[in-house]
């Protein structure tokens, strides 16, 4: 893939894959379980600045992304918002009513999805395929079938996309595309999916083959192209995680912003 | 019988296929994860009977491959690829893939991986969906929305799962056994050893 678009030369692209993978997976379990909105505003704050500063993505890029992200993530909480539970009415029309309870809470999901899909992008944005594969079998141990296999899938998209021009080429040349209709929809959609599912289970195989042929995977103890180790940016990565959630749960506290410091209750 | 459970052993053609699909399907989740996000703003749960396609993956690689482990192998890496594309979500999917994939793993377990119809295929998808809706009733506060509000999204839910989980791989797959590709795939049976009689 190309990646001329994204700058790797900075902080967070010296992080051990492994090591950043496991610190930002683990986020999930931190603020699934915080029902406070002053957090929640807080940490997608912080997390936000964080983004911003350590993202490999371009400026334009980046700011379309948040936009969209943040726009989504409200959108996702608008059935808490407009039908959640509550006491204090806000609005009431036919069946939308919307409390302060539940127009707490939806904000709070809102800024909690919109927090993940920032510290997700913030991952995607700053790995590699090629070094993540190869930290995944040395630090974390993933057999070394499935991280190959997963590199070796990686490799194929570009050839995947070529099939997918070579099939709508084929079809715009027999006239394919301009046939309207539920049933031509359905051939086309046909053509797409069982070509590329089938070319790629065949292209899978042949690849499996040639790597068995090698004598790839034959159990014994293996030596790496890459080595990916540790340095002292791990230690930098991990103090400013710790920080941002620090921060987070401390600026609530003595900042308080809303009144809301418990969506559950009401 | 020896010879039986060693061809339900995941050789590196099955390890690679399922990857293969998983990617794929982690494309298509990438994709449709912008569509999904549109059509949110109603708070209708329209968002629902779409989520159906989200627990394709471990259906169509069980149905495809017919072994042990796959299901959960690729629901995993799907989920994997769609974080590391940078889906809409982010980290959420990779949570949501690993327990998706476990349930739906368990239903063709629970079959002992003998039985591929269109029955054991929704209900994986079902299980999937129940694994969904475990991590959503605490991520998203479901049980204090309006109760039938709460109804409907649970029927999309149902619906959506069946039909995009349950019979369209189902489909797929039938479809792609007609071009010949899936033979090579699968554990070899006692029906294939009765013909060489």
């Amino acid at each position: 893939m190309e990646t001329t678009w994204i700058r790797t030369n900075k902080l967070f692209f010296k992080i051990n894959p492994s090591l950043k993978f496991v610190m930002i997976s683990s986020l999930f379990l931190v603020y699934l379980f915080v029902h406070n909105l002053n957090t929640m505003i807080w940490a997608s704050l912080f997390f936000l600045i964080l983004y911003s500063s350590v993202t490999g993505l371009s400026g334009k890029w980046s700011f379309g992304f948040v936009l969209f992200t943040l726009v989504v993530s409200l959108f996702s909480a608008s059935a808490m918002i407009l039908f959640g539970k509550g006491s204090h009415v806000l609005y009431h029309q036919y069946l939308i009513m919307i409390t302060q309870e539940s127009l707490a809470r939806g904000i709070l999901l809102g800024l909690r999805t919109f927090t993940f899909s920032l510290v997700g992008m913030l991952f995607a944005t700053t790995t590699l395929p090629v070094p993540f594969f190869y930290s995944l079998m040395q630090q974390l141990k993933v057999p070394v079938r499935f991280a190959y296999g997963c590199l070796a899938a990686f490799r194929m998209i570009p050839m995947m996309a070529e099939e997918l021009t070579h099939i709508r080429q084929a079809m715009i040349v027999r006239g394919m595309t301009k046939q309207k209709g539920i049933k031509a929809y359905y051939a086309r959609l046909n053509h797409y999916l069982l070509t590329m599912l089938a070319q790629s289970i065949r292209r899978a195989q042949r690849t499996a083959i040639a790597m068995e042929a090698k004598r790839f995977s034959m159990k014994e103890s293996r030596t790496f192209y890459y080595q990916i180790g540790w340095s002292r940016n791990d230690l930098v990565f991990v103090l400013i995680i710790v920080c941002t959630v620090a921060m987070s749960f401390l600026c609530a506290n003595s900042f308080p912003l809303t009144p809301f410091t418990n969506v559950l209750d009401h | 019988m020896n010879e039986r459970k060693k061809s339900l052993k995941l050789n590196l053609t099955d390890i690679l296929v399922t990857i293969v699909i998983a990617l794929v399907f982690g494309l298509v989740f990438r994709l449709m994860g912008p569509v999904y996000d549109l059509v949110q703003p109603l708070g209708l749960h329209l968002d629902a009977l779409l989520y159906g396609i989200w627990f394709i993956a471990a259906p169509f690689a069980a149905l495809l491959i017919q072994k042990p482990g796959v299901a959960f192998l690729a629901e995993t890496a799907a989920a994997l690829a769609e974080m590391l594309f940078a889906g809409s979500g982010g980290v959420i999917n990779l949570y949501y893939g690993v327990a998706q994939g476990l349930l739906s793993e368990g239903i063709f377990a629970a079959w002992r991986y003998k039985r591929f119809s269109l029955g054991v295929a929704s209900l994986s998808a079902f299980a999937a969906m129940v694994a969904s809706i475990a991590i959503d009733a605490v991520y998203s506060y479901l049980p204090l929305l309006a109760g039938w509000n709460l109804t409907l999204y649970l029927v999309f839910r149902v619906l959506g799962a069946i039909l995009l989980s349950g019979l369209l791989p189902f489909v797929l797959v039938k479809s792609l056994e007609k071009t010949g590709v899936t033979q090579s795939l699968r554990p070899v049976t006692k029906e294939d050893y009765d013909v060489l009689k």
